[in-house]
């Protein structure tokens, strides 16, 4: 059975500028999914970030499903600005995505708190779907590999 | 239930703040400095399932 998921692209308000002045609104692939670590879960929005080399979230969100988030397994990450090394602490949980659920070894940071949502990034997201991005159209189709 | 997938209006004014949003995300069920507490008045306001997400202080472009 070939498990097919669709969802539209969200618009956020945005700020026009010198090279964008006619910018209010950005669309961006987000979807919402859940975090799950045993019996908690809590549900947020994610981007689908192709460049993002795993899925991270905030570190605030972990705590809602009872994770002792610097208690996990350290790595160190940066961003485009490359001006700071962040760090993200991983653990086991699952991801829900559309009615689904997948092992995820996600990380949880404080660094990115001020970021509006997590990152689905290539480990533990794209290694899961095969993914169709339609700017133009607003849509996203996520298509669960077949040897997941 | 239709999804509302634009964003623009319901987030207005909550610059900087953890929001939770009902589940068709059509409005605020819940705003706090911190998603646990956000996630707490969606409770207080019967929401089954909240959707938690952060407002960015400022509204521009993301480059990740």
């Amino acid at each position: 059975m070939i498990v097919s998921l669709k969802y539209n692209y969200r618009k956020f308000d945005s700020k026009p500028s010198d090279a964008f002045p006619r910018r209010f609104c950005v669309s961006r692939p987000v979807i919402p999914i859940q975090l799950i670590k045993g019996q908690d879960r809590v549900k947020c929005f994610a981007m689908i970030d192709s460049g993002a080399d795993y899925c991270i979230f905030q570190a605030s969100l972990g705590e809602i499903i009872g994770l002792t988030v610097e208690s996990g397994k350290l790595d160190h990450f940066g961003g485009i600005s490359g001006q700071k090394q962040l760090t993200a602490y991983f653990h086991n949980i699952q991801i829900e995505v559309g009615g689904h659920e997948f092992d995820c070894w996600a990380g949880f940071s404080r660094d990115i708190e001020a970021l509006p949502c997590g990152l689905l990034g290539q480990l533990g997201f794209f290694n899961l779907f095969d993914i169709l991005f339609d700017y133009n159209k607003g849509r996203i189709e996520l298509k669960l590999k077949n040897n997941t | 239930m239709a999804e509302n997938t634009d964003l623009r209006k319901v987030l207005k004014g909550h610059a900087n703040k953890w929001v939770a949003l009902s589940a068709d995300s059509s409005k605020v069920v819940g705003v706090a400095d911190n998603p646990k507490e956000a996630l707490k008045q969606a409770r207080i306001n019967k929401e089954q399932s909240p959707i938690l997400t952060k407002v960015p202080k400022l509204s521009g472009a993301l480059i990740l």
